[in-house]
């Protein structure tokens, strides 16, 4: 049962990419789980890919649940949580494919998670959902946060894994954004939110 | 000039993710390694998993273990998914304390003289002759070396103990304890030790806003050129996995902007 | 005050409050024997028979399992021929530390020194990497026996064999606080204690030490007369008792081990 409608032309636009594409998904504050879910459900249930979802905004528990409620299973994505290790008791949650890293500016460690999640999984195509680039900007400066986003992003390039990188623009810093328009391959823009 | 691709020497291809890529290839075969890191660096880890490499491959490997009781190393290394119990069981895999060769010959005893310490280079190098052990590894060195007690008898333990090595074609990881992996530190112990071996590797820890997070860093390499870069690692099942240190991130907090 | 433990009657009755040397004819010049609850020493010089007068003590054995023979030179078949020799009992306690000692540490020694210039064979090498632990072989002997003596009951017999081979490994003070120890356990069980030490090698504060806690002090001595050897027990303390104080020629004859001669000689 949902909440809300799917935007069906991120769907659209979902079927023009390639594996090695990394696009850049802009929502803002209000519309970001929908923009996400309307990503996430085509990767998922359309193109039947397998992935890893890094939540850099929410702790992964709760992105589940979001999930749940709008009746999405997601119980086969694993999920990287770079929030909860800072809270205390975070860590326990009832799901089994979330890992922690302990904190958004252990940068190389997300990549290396990440890496070894995509060796021990059996899927044939994959994708990385990274949520979200001006969470990540709370805690990481923009030069590395930049630099960041260049290996993180040709890493999964050459490897054939489908990059997605979620962002709201007007909380990320411009040279962090240049930066993202410049290495990413594919735009989805729903940075601009309507009201109707 | 060598094609790309190709090598002068032959490599010893430590299976270790991304080590060899650093390596360009792997360590050059008969070297004597030493991996210097601080406490928790990874040290015994990236030890054991060149041997159970080395083991995948069919090798004959030795493991010498001075810091932890061969039971718990053996039990550490179950969480490898490339490990098999075969391995130990078919005696690819060896792993000896030390203390039970202290033992054995007749070495328990607080600090070595030139004799002992002798008989300990012939005991080890006849166990890497006897059973034909390619991948070495000594965990760690600096517990060896805290017996013998002069600079001089040191040197000449690890320089006679490395040449043997290198003629029987093995190659060895010596671990050592160092204190601190900064720009400013010794990469090993006793200040020798890096100065007889062949390569360095440093393992060690960044801080980064009060987080520590793990690098590997191969700061000599002889007979080949390698990446002096600083690497991230992560322990894994799947072994240690490397990828390039941020620039922006690679320098303790009290050398970097956020320390300013 | 010390603890007094309280004796069977019965027991009291058997026992009586002299036990005997082992020898009837010294028993005979000490009237009777050695008080019960007494710890001798023997100070003794190579070739003298005391190792034999040590068998000889724990011969008696008037309760053959609380009789308890320590020796530290000897292995258990030269004790055992030996007593069969004199026919004296062999269902008492014997422990061999000597035999021991080789076993655990010599044997050791060899076996490291034969690693160290041989090298190691492929078997040893498949043992080696079998080997988790280390054999603890660093066994406090001194702690042992003073355990087993002490663990012996009313009216015990114990005999240690010598003492040279603590006082040559231990801290000296640590093996008189031993001799002490038993003396006191001795005295308070109404055993019977003989320890030999030898006299080479002696420091002279020990030996006074060790006569000062002895109830009676023996001293054992050789000597050549012409071609002969002369062997002589001299009784230079015996607590309570200062009239037997004697020096007794001995021989050993084949029947009696041990025997005192009673005439006299003339000089």
């Amino acid at each position: 049962m949902k909440m809300f409608d799917l935007d069906q032309g991120i769907a659209d636009q979902l079927t023009e990419v390639s594996l090695n594409s990394a696009i850049q998904v802009r929502c803002g504050n209000s519309n970001a789980f929908m923009v996400t879910a309307s990503t996430l459900i085509p990767l998922l249930q359309a193109f039947e890919m397998g992935g890893v979802y890094i939540s850099a905004s929410r702790g992964a528990a709760e992105v589940i649940q979001g999930f749940e409620a709008i009746g999405v299973d997601v119980s086969h994505i694993q999920f990287i949580d770079l929030v909860s290790s800072g809270i205390l008791g975070g860590t326990t949650v009832p799901y089994s494919n979330v890992h922690f890293v302990d904190s958004p500016i252990m940068l190389e460690s997300v990549l290396l998670r990440t890496l070894y999640i995509l060796k021990t999984t059996d899927n044939e195509r994959n994708f990385i959902f990274l949520d979200s680039v001006n969470s990540l900007a709370i805690y990481n400066e923009d030069r590395m946060l930049a630099e960041y986003l260049h290996t993180f992003i040709n890493t999964f390039r050459q490897q054939e894994v489908l990059t997605v990188i979620l962002n709201v623009p007007d909380q990320t810093p411009p040279l962090v954004l240049s930066n993202l328009d410049l290495y990413c391959t594919d735009l989805i823009d729903r940075g601009q939110v309507v009201i109707h | 000039m060598q094609p790309a691709g190709q090598y002068s020497r032959d490599r010893c291809i430590t299976g270790v993710h991304g080590l060899d890529e650093i390596l360009r290839g792997g360590i050059p075969y008969g070297s004597t390694v030493l991996a210097s890191g601080t406490c928790g660096s990874g040290k015994t880890t990236l030890g054991m998993e060149f041997l159970v490499r080395g083991a995948d491959a069919g090798e004959a490997c030795a493991h010498f273990t001075a810091t932890e009781p061969s039971v718990k190393l053996l039990e550490n290394i179950r969480q490898f998914k490339f490990f098999d119990v075969k391995m130990v069981d078919s005696g690819l895999i060896n792993v000896f304390d030390m203390d039970v060769l202290y033992s054995w010959l007749g070495l328990e005893k607080s600090s070595f003289d030139l004799d002992d310490v002798h008989s300990l280079i012939k005991a080890i190098v006849d166990i890497v002759n006897t059973i034909g052990v390619t991948r070495l590894v000594i965990d760690s060195v600096t517990t060896l070396c805290y017996k013998i007690k002069s600079e001089q008898l040191i040197r000449d333990f690890l320089f006679t103990l490395g040449k043997k090595l290198a003629t029987l074609g093995c190659t060895t990881i010596l671990i050592a304890e160092i204190t601190s992996a900064t720009e400013n530190a010794h990469w090993s112990s006793f200040g020798v030790e890096e100065a007889i071996a062949d390569g360095i590797i440093v393992l060690g820890d960044v801080e980064r806003m009060g987080h520590l997070l793990r690098f590997l860093q191969v700061v000599k390499m002889r007979g080949t050129s390698h990446s002096r870069a600083k690497h991230a690692i992560e322990l894994t099942p799947l072994g240690v996995m490397l990828t390039p240190m941020l620039k922006w991130g690679a320098v303790s907090d009290t050398h970097n902007r956020w320390g300013a | 005050m010390a603890s007094e433990f309280k004796f069977d009657k019965e027991d009291e009755k058997f026992f009586g409050s002299v036990g005997s040397f082992g020898v009837p004819k010294f028993d005979n010049e000490m009237h009777g024997g050695v008080p019960r609850g007494f710890t001798m020493i023997a100070f003794t010089e190579t070739g003298s028979g005391s190792e034999l007068f040590a068998k000889q003590f724990v011969s008696p054995a008037e309760e053959a399992e609380n009789t308890l023979y320590i020796s530290t030179n000897e292995g258990q078949a030269e004790i055992v021929r030996i007593f069969n020799k004199y026919s004296w009992p062999l269902d008492i306690n014997v422990r061999t530390i000597g035999e021991e000692y080789n076993s655990n540490v010599l044997e050791k020694e060899l076996l490291a020194s034969r690693y160290r210039l041989e090298g190691f064979r492929l078997e040893d090498i498949q043992r080696l990497a079998q080997t988790r632990f280390v054999d603890d072989v660093t066994q406090d002997y001194l702690t042992e026996v003073t355990n087993e003596v002490m663990a012996l009951g009313p009216y015990f017999r114990a005999v240690i064999d010598s003492l040279d081979f603590f006082l040559q490994r231990e801290d000296p003070a640590r093996v008189v606080a031993m001799v002490r120890m038993l003396q006191a356990h001795a005295q308070l069980y109404r055993g019977l204690v003989l320890i030999s030490v030898s006299t080479d090698g002696l420091s002279p504060l020990i030996k006074q030490e060790l006569a000062s806690i002895a109830d009676m002090v023996l001293s054992f001595k050789v000597r050549t007369i012409g071609t002969d050897f002369e062997t002589s027990m001299i009784v230079s303390k015996f607590r309570n008792a200062p009239e037997n104080l004697k020096i007794l020629v001995f021989r050993v004859t084949p029947e009696e081990g041990i025997t005192p001669e009673t005439v006299e000689r003339i000089a």
